[in-house]
C-alpha cells in the first residue's frame, strides 16, 4: 500500500516537475544584456564543461575589450584587473535586472583606465565625455550609456580645436587641467620670444589679437612675426633711427631707455655738441622722448640770463650769437660786431675786459649802456673844467681812448694862449698844483690868466699895478729875461756910463719880511746915492 | 515515559546545536541574505556566502551529508533486522531528527534563500520532508509507545492509567473519596458544541484547566501541599494527557499510516534531484575547496 503511494508521488514529480525543471538547470536568469543566451542549449556559449567560465569565451563576443587588452590599453589591463577572470567582476545568473557592470562612478580611479582625471575633468559627469559624439569606435557607440569604451585620450577628441590646427595637438603642453585660461602649463620663456620686462606684464591679446577665422573666433598665437619691434610697436620715429629699437630702448620701458648710450642724437634735428653731450636726457626731454621739443632757439630750453636784453634788439638773435655749446662763459662776440654795435672798441677799450663795462653791478648789462665816458670813467675834474670842454660827458676834447695822460686839448681854444715855455709844460704843471699841505688841487676854469696864478712874484709886488703884476711888460714867455724891459722908459734913463753898469751895481739886494729881493723900484736916483 | 536527566541534557544540547547554528548563520549572513538577488554579487561576503562559495558550498555539502547520514542511519536501523538490536529505536529517531533538521538548515543557507531552477524542487522536497517529519513527530507522540517504541493498544494504555491511580493512593495516601472525586473530575468530557477545530481545541484546553483547578481545590481540602501537591498535580496532568491520547488514538493511528506515504517519497525525490544538481554543478566547474 505504502509503496503504491510512493510510486504515484514519484511519478507525478518526475512527469510534471522534472520535465518542467530540466529546462531550469540554470541557477538564475541572465542579465538583460545576455538574455539572448538564455536556454539550456546556450550554456556552452559561456561555460566550458568541467571548468568554470573561461574569459576567452567572454572575449570572443566582447571583441572591443579583447582588442583593448591586446593593445594593453584601458582599465582591463590595469593592475586592478590584470590576472582576473572576467566573471570575478562580471558575474551573471543574478536576474534580468542584475547590473553586470556596476562601478562607482564617484570613487572610480580613472587613472586605471589610462587617463587620470585632473582639475575640471574630475568634476564633470562621466557622460560629459563618454557620449556618442566623442566616441570614435563604432562598436562602442552602439552601447553608449552602457560602456565607457571608445574614447581617445587626445584632448581634441572631445574639445574643439580653438586654434584651428595652428598649434600643436598636444593641448596639455599649454593648458592645465583646471581651465583653459590661464594657460598654466605654457611657458612663454621657452618660446622663441621670451617675455622680458614690460612684455611680461602685457596681456596676451595685445600681441595675440582675436580675429575671425573660418567664421569662428580665433586668437592668433603662431605665425606672429617678432624679428623687429616694429612688428608690434608703432615706430614713432618714422624709421629715422632704423629698426634697432633695442639700441636705445629696453623691454622695461620705452620712456626709460636703457641703451641711450648708443643713441645717435645726430640723427635727430638737434646735434648734441659741447656740454649738451654730457647732459642727462631728461634735462631736455621732460616727458616722453617721443614728444617733440622745441630746439630751434636756445631759449627753448635755457632761461634768458640776459633777461631779453638782446631779443629786443633783433628778432633773430639768439644765445648762439655770442655763446656756443661749450659753455656760457666766454663769448664769441667779436670786435667787429662790437664796433658795429655803436661803440667802437679802440685804444685801451680794446684791451679792457667786457666785465669792466658790462658787469659793473651784479648783473651783466649790454643794452642801453651809457656810452658817455663818464658812464664808465670817473670824471676826476669834477666841476673844475667847464662843461663846454666835456660836452655830454665826453672827454674827447682833451683825452683819447689810447691813454689818459696823452692830452690832445687845443689850448688855443681857451683865453690863455700857450706861448714860449708854456707850450712845453705839461698840463699838470699849471692845472695841478700842490697846496701847502701837499694836497694837489686842480684848477682849470678857476685858473686865472695872470702870471701870479702860477708864478711867484720874486719882485715882491714892486711892479704891482692896480692890484696885479703883469710880468709880460718886462718878460717874454721864452725865459725870465726882462727882454721887453726898456730902462729908458723908466724915470731913470740909462745913458753914458750907466749903460755899461751892471744892474746889481745900482739895484741892490734888499730884505723884507718875505725875504731878500732886488730892489728895482723906489730906488734913489740921486748920484750920491750910488756914487760916493 | 520521560527519559533520564542525562538524556534530557543530550537532547537539549542537540537542540541548542540546531538553534545556535541557525541563529549564528542568520546573524553572520543577514546583511548578505537580506539583499535582493541583483545586489548580492556586489556584497563583500558574496564570494564566501554564495551557493558556490567556500562557506555556501560547504553548507550544501555538509548539510547534504548530514541528511544522507541521518536518513541512511535511521533506515538501516529500522529496516534491517541485523541492526534492530543496536540501541533504542527512539534514540535513533531523535538523532535522525537532529541530523535531518541541522542538515536542511545548512542546505537552506547553501541556497542563500534563492529558490529557483531544478534544484528548487529538491529544496522544496526537503522542506516537505522536514515539515512532514515535524507533523509525523507530533502524530508519533500522540500514540503511546513502549520504551522500545512499539505502539500500545488501548488495553495497555488503560493499564498505565490504572497504575497512575494506584500511585496516587499508595504514594500520597489519598482517601478513596478523594480519589473518586478526582476520578469523576477526570472522567468528565467537554460538550462537543462547535464544529470548528480551533474553537473546539480552545474549549477543550480551558476544560482541562478547569479540571486541574477542581482537583487542586480537592487536594487543598485534603491538606496536601508542598512537594506532594506538585507531584500529584504532575500525575494528574499526565493522566489528562493520556486521556487526550486515548481519545485520539484511532485518528492518530490512521494519520500515521498516511504520513509514511508522504515522508519517504519526498525524501527520495529530494535525493534524486540533489544528485542531478551535484552532477550539473560539477559539470559547470564547481569544485568547492578541491
Amino acid at each position: 500500500m505504502k509503496r503504491r503511494y510512493a510510486i504515484v508521488f514519484i511519478s507525478i514529480f518526475l512527469t510534471v516537475g522534472l520535465s518542467e525543471c530540466l529546462a531550469q538547470l540554470s541557477p538564475g536568469k541572465l542579465t538583460l544584456a545576455h538574455a539572448k543566451l538564455e536556454g539550456l542549449s546556450n550554456c556552452t556559449a559561456c561555460h566550458e564543461l568541467g571548468k568554470t567560465v573561461e574569459s576567452s569565451k567572454c572575449l570572443d563576443c566582447h571583441k572591443e575589450i579583447k582588442a583593448m587588452v591586446e593593445l594593453k590599453k584601458g582599465y582591463h589591463t590595469s593592475a586592478e584587473v590584470k590576472g582576473k577572470e572576467c566573471f570575478a567582476c562580471h558575474s551573471d545568473h543574478h536576474g534580468r535586472n542584475f547590473q553586470i557592470v556596476r562601478f562607482d562612478t564617484v570613487k572610480f580611479n580613472h587613472q586605471l583606465a589610462g587617463y587620470e582625471l585632473k582639475g575640471k575633468h574630475a568634476k564633470i559627469s562621466c557622460s560629459a565625455c563618454h557620449k556618442n559624439e566623442f566616441i570614435t569606435t563604432k562598436k562602442s557607440q552602439k552601447s553608449v550609456g552602457k560602456t565607457y569604451l571608445g574614447l581617445d585620450t587626445k584632448c581634441l577628441s572631445c574639445h574643439a580645436d580653438y586654434h584651428q590646427k595652428t598649434l600643436s595637438a598636444d593641448c596639455t603642453s599649454c593648458h592645465g587641467p583646471d581651465s583653459f585660461k590661464p594657460t598654466t602649463e605654457f611657458k612663454h620663456q621657452k618660446t622663441k620670444f621670451p617675455l622680458i620686462g614690460k612684455h611680461a606684464d602685457v596681456t596676451c591679446i595685445k600681441c595675440h589679437p582675436k580675429e575671425k577665422k573660418e567664421g569662428k573666433d580665433f586668437q592668433k598665437f603662431s605665425g606672429i612675426t617678432f624679428n623687429n619691434c616694429t612688428d608690434c610697436h608703432k615706430d614713432v620715429h618714422d624709421n629715422k633711427f632704423g629698426n634697432d629699437c633695442w639700441k636705445c630702448h629696453s623691454e622695461n620701458s620705452f620712456h626709460q631707455p636703457a641703451g641711450m648710450n648708443t643713441f645717435d642724437h645726430s640723427k635727430t634735428d638737434f646735434l648734441l655738441k659741447g656740454k649738451h653731450q654730457a647732459l642727462d636726457c631728461k634735462k631736455c626731454h621732460k616727458g616722453k622722448y617721443t614728444t617733440p621739443i622745441k630746439s630751434s632757439r636756445c631759449t627753448d630750453c635755457h632761461s634768458d640770463y640776459h633777461k631779453g636784453q638782446f631779443s629786443k634788439k633783433e628778432a633773430t638773435s639768439d644765445c648762439k650769437d655770442c655763446h656756443n655749446e661749450n659753455g656760457f662763459l666766454g663769448s664769441s662776440f667779436t670786435f667787429e660786431r662790437h664796433n658795429n654795435s655803436g661803440f667802437i672798441l679802440e685804444g685801451a677799450h680794446a684791451a679792457t675786459p667786457c666785465i669792466a663795462c658790462h658787469k659793473k653791478e651784479k648783473d651783466w648789462q649790454f643794452s642801453d649802456l651809457d656810452k658817455r665816458c663818464v658812464a664808465c670813467h670817473e670824471n676826476i675834474h669834477k666841476n673844475h673844467i667847464k662843461e663846454k670842454f666835456i660836452p655830454e660827458g665826453k672827454c674827447e676834447s682833451c683825452h683819447t681812448v689810447i691813454n689818459w695822460n696823452k692830452v690832445t686839448f687845443d689850448h688855443q681854444t681857451t683865453t690863455f694862449q700857450l706861448q714860449g715855455k708854456h707850450a712845453g709844460r705839461t698840463c699838470r704843471d699849471c692845472h695841478f698844483k700842490k697846496e701847502n699841505d701837499n694836497l694837489i688841487v686842480q684848477k682849470f676854469a678857476e685858473l686865472k690868466g695872470n702870471c701870479e696864478e702860477c708864478h711867484t712874484d720874486v719882485h715882491q709886488q714892486q711892479f704891482n699895478a692896480n692890484g696885479t703884476t703883469d710880468c709880460t711888460k718886462c718878460h717874454k714867455f721864452e725865459n725870465w729875461k726882462a727882454e721887453k724891459f726898456d730902462h729908458n722908459q723908466t724915470r731913470f734913463k740909462l745913458d753914458g756910463g750907466h749903460q755899461n753898469v751892471e744892474c746889481k751895481k745900482c739895484h741892490l739886494v734888499n730884505k723884507s719880511n718875505f725875504g731878500p729881493f732886488i730892489q728895482y723900484k723906489n730906488t734913489k736916483m740921486q748920484c750920491k746915492n750910488c756914487h760916493i | 515515559m520521560k527519559g533520564s536527566n542525562t538524556h534530557r541534557i543530550y537532547l537539549g544540547i542537540l537542540s541548542l546545536i540546531v538553534i545556535f547554528t541557525t541563529g549564528y548563520l542568520a546573524y553572520v549572513g543577514y546583511s548578505y541574505y537580506s539583499l535582493s538577488l541583483e545586489d548580492r554579487f556586489y556584497h563583500p561576503d558574496y564570494q564566501a556566502l554564495k551557493s558556490s562559495g567556500v562557506l555556501g558550498h560547504g553548507f550544501g555539502i555538509i548539510g547534504s551529508l548530514l541528511i544522507l547520514i541521518g536518513v541512511a542511519m535511521y533506515m538501516l536501523r529500522k529496516r534491517i533486522r541485523k541492526f534492530s538490536r543496536i540501541g533504542v529505536l527512539k534514540h535513533w529517531l531523535e538523532f535522525h531528527i537532529f541530523l535531518c533538521i541541522l542538515g536542511p538548515v545548512l542546505v537552506l543557507y547553501h541556497t542563500a534563500f534563492k529558490f529557483g531552477g531544478l534544484v528548487a524542487v529538491s529544496f522544496w522536497s526537503m522542506v516537505a520532508v522536514v515539515l512532514s517529519g515535524v507533523i509525523g513527530r507530533y502524530i508519533y507522540l500522540q500514540i503511546p509507545r513502549t520504551i522500545e517504541g512499539q505502539e500500545m493498544n488501548l488495553n495497555e494504555i488503560n493499564q498505565i492509567k490504572d497504575e497512575l491511580n494506584q500511585k496516587l493512593i499508595v504514594l500520597y495516601n489519598l482517601d478513596d473519596s478523594v480519589l473518586d472525586a478526582i476520578t469523576q473530575a477526570m472522567k468528565k468530557r467537554p460538550t462537543r458544541l462547535e464544529n470548528n477545530i480551533l474553537k473546539r481545541s480552545i474549549a477543550k484546553y480551558s476544560f482541562e484547566r478547569q479540571t486541574v483547578r477542581e482537583i487542586k481545590s480537592i487536594l487543598k481540602q485534603q491538606n496536601i501541599s508542598g512537594k506532594n501537591f506538585k507531584h500529584v498535580i504532575g500525575l494528574i496532568k499526565d493522566e489528562i494527557s493520556l486521556n487526550r491520547k486515548i481519545d485520539r488514538l484511532i485518528t492518530m493511528q490512521n494519520l500515521f499510516k498516511y504520513w509514511h506515504v508522504a515522508h519517504l517519497p519526498f525524501a527520495i525525490l529530494m535525493l534524486i534531484i540533489m544528485i542531478i544538481h551535484v552532477v550539473v554543478t560539477v559539470t559547470f566547474g564547481a569544485r568547492w575547496i578541491f
